[in-house]
Protein backbone atom coordinates (compact mmCIF):
# COMPACT_ATOMS: atom_id res chain seq x y z
CA UNK A 1 0.00 0.00 0.00
CA UNK A 2 0.86 3.69 -0.72
CA UNK A 3 -0.37 6.74 0.76
CA UNK A 4 -0.54 9.63 -1.69
CA UNK A 5 -0.29 13.37 0.18
CA UNK A 6 -1.23 15.91 -2.61
CA UNK A 7 -1.41 19.16 -2.65
CA UNK A 8 -3.53 20.92 -4.63
CA UNK A 9 -5.09 24.44 -6.01
CA UNK A 10 -8.43 25.25 -3.53
CA UNK A 11 -10.60 25.45 -6.68
CA UNK A 12 -9.30 22.19 -8.24
CA UNK A 13 -10.54 19.71 -5.78
CA UNK A 14 -14.02 19.32 -6.86
CA UNK A 15 -12.61 18.30 -10.27
CA UNK A 16 -9.52 16.37 -8.65
CA UNK A 17 -12.41 13.97 -6.94
CA UNK A 18 -14.06 13.46 -10.04
CA UNK A 19 -10.94 11.97 -11.74
CA UNK A 20 -10.28 10.19 -8.65
CA UNK A 21 -13.74 8.97 -8.59
CA UNK A 22 -13.61 7.47 -12.41
CA UNK A 23 -10.35 5.92 -11.41
CA UNK A 24 -12.46 3.72 -8.69
CA UNK A 25 -10.38 5.07 -5.62
CA UNK A 26 -13.47 7.35 -4.34
CA UNK A 27 -12.20 7.26 -0.48
CA UNK A 28 -10.22 10.28 0.35
CA UNK A 29 -8.93 12.91 3.27
CA UNK A 30 -9.10 16.39 2.60
CA UNK A 31 -7.60 19.34 4.93
CA UNK A 32 -7.19 22.91 4.61
CA UNK A 33 -3.91 23.60 4.98
CA UNK A 34 -1.61 26.79 4.42
CA UNK A 35 1.71 25.80 2.66
CA UNK A 36 4.32 28.02 0.78
CA UNK A 37 6.94 26.59 -1.72
CA UNK A 38 9.98 28.06 -3.75
CA UNK A 39 8.45 30.82 -4.18
CA UNK A 40 8.32 31.57 -0.22
CA UNK A 41 4.07 32.10 -0.95
CA UNK A 42 4.43 34.67 -3.54
CA UNK A 43 1.43 37.19 -3.79
CA UNK A 44 -1.07 35.42 -6.96
CA UNK A 45 -0.26 38.59 -9.23
CA UNK A 46 3.52 38.05 -9.12
CA UNK A 47 2.69 34.24 -10.36
CA UNK A 48 0.31 34.74 -12.65
CA UNK A 49 0.26 38.26 -14.34
CA UNK A 50 -2.95 37.10 -16.92
CA UNK A 51 -5.06 36.91 -13.38
CA UNK A 52 -8.12 38.52 -13.15
CA UNK A 53 -7.46 41.49 -10.37
CA UNK A 54 -10.72 40.20 -8.29
CA UNK A 55 -8.83 36.91 -7.97
CA UNK A 56 -6.22 38.65 -6.44
CA UNK A 57 -8.14 40.49 -3.96
CA UNK A 58 -10.14 37.77 -2.64
CA UNK A 59 -9.43 36.59 0.78
CA UNK A 60 -9.67 32.62 -1.03
CA UNK A 61 -6.25 33.03 -2.93
CA UNK A 62 -4.01 35.93 -1.19
CA UNK A 63 -2.06 34.92 0.75
CA UNK A 64 -1.73 35.65 4.81
CA UNK A 65 0.45 36.33 7.34
CA UNK A 66 0.25 34.03 10.40
CA UNK A 67 -1.77 35.34 13.26
CA UNK A 68 1.16 35.65 15.54
CA UNK A 69 2.73 37.61 12.53
CA UNK A 70 -0.35 40.02 12.62
CA UNK A 71 -0.64 40.16 16.18
CA UNK A 72 2.86 40.94 16.54
CA UNK A 73 3.92 43.18 13.76
CA UNK A 74 6.70 41.27 12.84
CA UNK A 75 9.96 42.81 10.95
CA UNK A 76 9.63 39.96 8.21
CA UNK A 77 6.62 37.52 8.22
CA UNK A 78 6.48 33.91 6.56
CA UNK A 79 3.49 34.34 3.54
CA UNK A 80 1.02 31.22 3.13
CA UNK A 81 -1.21 30.62 0.19
CA UNK A 82 -4.17 28.67 0.92
CA UNK A 83 -4.20 25.08 -0.44
CA UNK A 84 -6.06 21.77 -0.16
CA UNK A 85 -3.74 18.57 1.09
CA UNK A 86 -5.51 15.24 0.23
CA UNK A 87 -4.48 11.92 1.62
CA UNK A 88 -5.59 8.72 -0.68
CA UNK A 89 -4.47 5.12 0.43
CA UNK A 90 -4.22 2.75 -2.70
CA UNK A 91 -2.61 -0.22 -3.41
CA UNK A 92 0.58 -0.49 -5.05
CA UNK A 93 0.42 -1.08 -8.42
CA UNK A 94 -2.18 1.49 -9.16
CA UNK A 95 0.06 4.06 -7.76
CA UNK A 96 1.95 5.50 -11.35
CA UNK A 97 -2.08 5.71 -12.78
CA UNK A 98 -3.17 7.62 -10.00
CA UNK A 99 -0.71 9.87 -10.04
CA UNK A 100 -0.54 10.77 -13.55
CA UNK A 101 -4.24 11.64 -13.42
CA UNK A 102 -3.95 13.96 -10.49
CA UNK A 103 -1.00 15.46 -12.24
CA UNK A 104 -2.84 15.91 -15.70
CA UNK A 105 -6.14 17.44 -13.43
CA UNK A 106 -4.03 19.69 -11.63
CA UNK A 107 -1.74 21.14 -13.60
CA UNK A 108 -2.05 24.20 -14.53
CA UNK A 109 1.10 25.26 -15.95
CA UNK A 110 1.59 28.52 -12.95
CA UNK A 111 3.34 28.06 -10.05
CA UNK A 112 1.76 27.15 -7.04
CA UNK A 113 0.25 23.94 -9.15
CA UNK A 114 1.56 22.13 -6.14
CA UNK A 115 3.33 18.88 -5.14
CA UNK A 116 2.28 14.38 -4.62
CA UNK A 117 4.24 12.98 -2.29
CA UNK A 118 4.24 8.89 -2.40
CA UNK A 119 5.19 7.34 0.99
CA UNK A 120 4.56 3.32 1.82
CA UNK A 121 2.29 2.90 4.40
CA UNK A 122 2.98 -1.43 6.39
CA UNK A 123 -0.69 -1.40 7.74
CA UNK A 124 -4.30 -0.37 7.67
CA UNK A 125 -7.19 -1.66 9.17
CA UNK A 126 -11.10 -1.44 8.78
CA UNK A 127 -12.58 -0.51 11.88
CA UNK A 128 -16.06 -1.50 11.57
CA UNK A 129 -14.62 -5.15 10.86
CA UNK A 130 -11.74 -5.23 11.52
CA UNK A 131 -10.18 -6.38 8.11
CA UNK A 132 -6.67 -5.53 7.28
CA UNK A 133 -4.68 -3.79 5.03
CA UNK A 134 -5.35 -4.69 1.17
CA UNK A 135 -9.03 -5.78 2.27
CA UNK A 136 -9.34 -2.73 4.69
CA UNK A 137 -8.43 -0.25 1.58
CA UNK A 138 -10.70 -2.36 -1.10
CA UNK B 1 13.06 11.86 0.72
CA UNK B 2 11.99 12.06 4.14
CA UNK B 3 8.58 13.89 5.42
CA UNK B 4 9.32 15.56 8.44
CA UNK B 5 6.13 16.45 10.43
CA UNK B 6 6.71 18.68 13.58
CA UNK B 7 4.20 19.52 16.06
CA UNK B 8 5.32 22.94 17.66
CA UNK B 9 3.69 25.67 19.80
CA UNK B 10 1.62 28.02 17.44
CA UNK B 11 3.60 31.12 18.59
CA UNK B 12 6.95 29.40 17.26
CA UNK B 13 5.61 28.79 14.29
CA UNK B 14 7.21 31.84 12.57
CA UNK B 15 10.57 31.85 13.98
CA UNK B 16 11.18 28.22 12.84
CA UNK B 17 9.28 28.85 9.06
CA UNK B 18 12.01 31.92 8.69
CA UNK B 19 14.96 29.60 9.88
CA UNK B 20 14.19 27.16 7.44
CA UNK B 21 13.67 29.24 4.56
CA UNK B 22 17.03 30.81 5.59
CA UNK B 23 18.90 27.83 5.94
CA UNK B 24 17.94 27.19 2.25
CA UNK B 25 14.62 25.04 3.05
CA UNK B 26 11.32 27.57 1.93
CA UNK B 27 8.93 24.83 1.19
CA UNK B 28 6.48 23.79 3.81
CA UNK B 29 2.93 23.17 4.72
CA UNK B 30 1.11 24.17 7.90
CA UNK B 31 -2.14 23.03 9.54
CA UNK B 32 -4.10 23.95 12.86
CA UNK B 33 -3.63 20.55 15.31
CA UNK B 34 -5.30 19.93 18.53
CA UNK B 35 -3.99 17.13 20.71
CA UNK B 36 -2.12 16.00 24.28
CA UNK B 37 0.97 14.80 25.12
CA UNK B 38 2.31 12.34 28.12
CA UNK B 39 0.89 14.83 30.56
CA UNK B 40 -2.64 14.17 29.32
CA UNK B 41 -3.04 17.87 28.72
CA UNK B 42 -2.85 20.41 31.05
CA UNK B 43 -4.01 20.98 34.60
CA UNK B 44 -4.05 24.77 35.65
CA UNK B 45 -5.95 24.94 38.80
CA UNK B 46 -8.97 23.48 38.98
CA UNK B 47 -9.36 23.64 35.08
CA UNK B 48 -7.82 20.86 33.23
CA UNK B 49 -7.12 21.21 29.30
CA UNK B 50 -7.50 18.08 27.40
CA UNK B 51 -6.25 18.93 24.07
CA UNK B 52 -3.89 21.86 23.79
CA UNK B 53 -3.23 23.85 20.01
CA UNK B 54 -0.41 22.97 18.18
CA UNK B 55 0.81 23.81 14.67
CA UNK B 56 1.75 21.32 12.63
CA UNK B 57 4.55 21.49 9.88
CA UNK B 58 4.68 19.15 6.90
CA UNK B 59 8.25 19.31 5.04
CA UNK B 60 9.25 17.07 2.44
CA UNK B 61 13.78 16.74 2.27
CA UNK B 62 16.05 14.90 0.90
CA UNK B 63 17.85 12.41 3.01
CA UNK B 64 20.73 13.92 3.39
CA UNK B 65 19.10 17.06 4.73
CA UNK B 66 17.11 15.86 7.20
CA UNK B 67 19.33 15.54 10.46
CA UNK B 68 19.94 19.21 9.51
CA UNK B 69 16.36 20.41 9.19
CA UNK B 70 15.35 18.54 12.53
CA UNK B 71 18.13 19.86 14.41
CA UNK B 72 16.79 23.56 13.35
CA UNK B 73 13.49 22.77 14.35
CA UNK B 74 14.17 21.20 17.21
CA UNK B 75 16.53 24.70 18.26
CA UNK B 76 14.19 26.96 16.91
CA UNK B 77 11.22 25.62 18.42
CA UNK B 78 12.79 24.90 22.22
CA UNK B 79 11.43 27.02 25.09
CA UNK B 80 12.42 23.67 27.50
CA UNK B 81 9.18 24.10 29.24
CA UNK B 82 6.76 20.69 28.65
CA UNK B 83 4.44 21.05 25.81
CA UNK B 84 7.35 22.34 23.35
CA UNK B 85 6.26 19.36 20.83
CA UNK B 86 7.34 16.52 18.73
CA UNK B 87 9.20 15.68 15.67
CA UNK B 88 7.78 12.29 13.44
CA UNK B 89 10.26 11.71 10.11
CA UNK B 90 8.87 9.18 7.52
CA UNK B 91 10.02 7.30 4.51
CA UNK B 92 8.72 9.06 1.20
CA UNK B 93 9.46 6.96 -2.01
CA UNK B 94 8.62 9.84 -4.57
CA UNK B 95 7.48 13.19 -5.14
CA UNK B 96 6.22 15.03 -8.09
CA UNK B 97 5.77 18.55 -8.97
CA UNK B 98 1.96 19.29 -10.55
CA UNK B 99 3.22 22.17 -13.08
CA UNK B 100 5.68 20.17 -14.57
CA UNK B 101 4.65 16.88 -13.71
CA UNK B 102 8.60 15.88 -13.22
CA UNK B 103 9.56 13.33 -10.41
CA UNK B 104 11.88 15.09 -7.07
CA UNK B 105 11.62 18.09 -5.14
Amino acid sequence: MKEITAIIRRDKLPETKQALEELGYPSLTIQSVDGRGKQKGAMCAEMDSEMPESFCTSARLKPTPSTYALEHTLPKVALYVPKRLLTVIVPDDVVTKIVKSLISVNRTGKHGDGKIFVSPVTAAVRIRTGEEDGEAIA
Amino acid sequence: MKMIRAFIRPEKEQEVVLALEGAGFPSVSKMPVFGRGKQKGLQVGPVHYDELPKTLLMIVVDDEDERKVIDLIQTKAKTGFIGDGKIFVSPVDSAYTVRTGEAGL
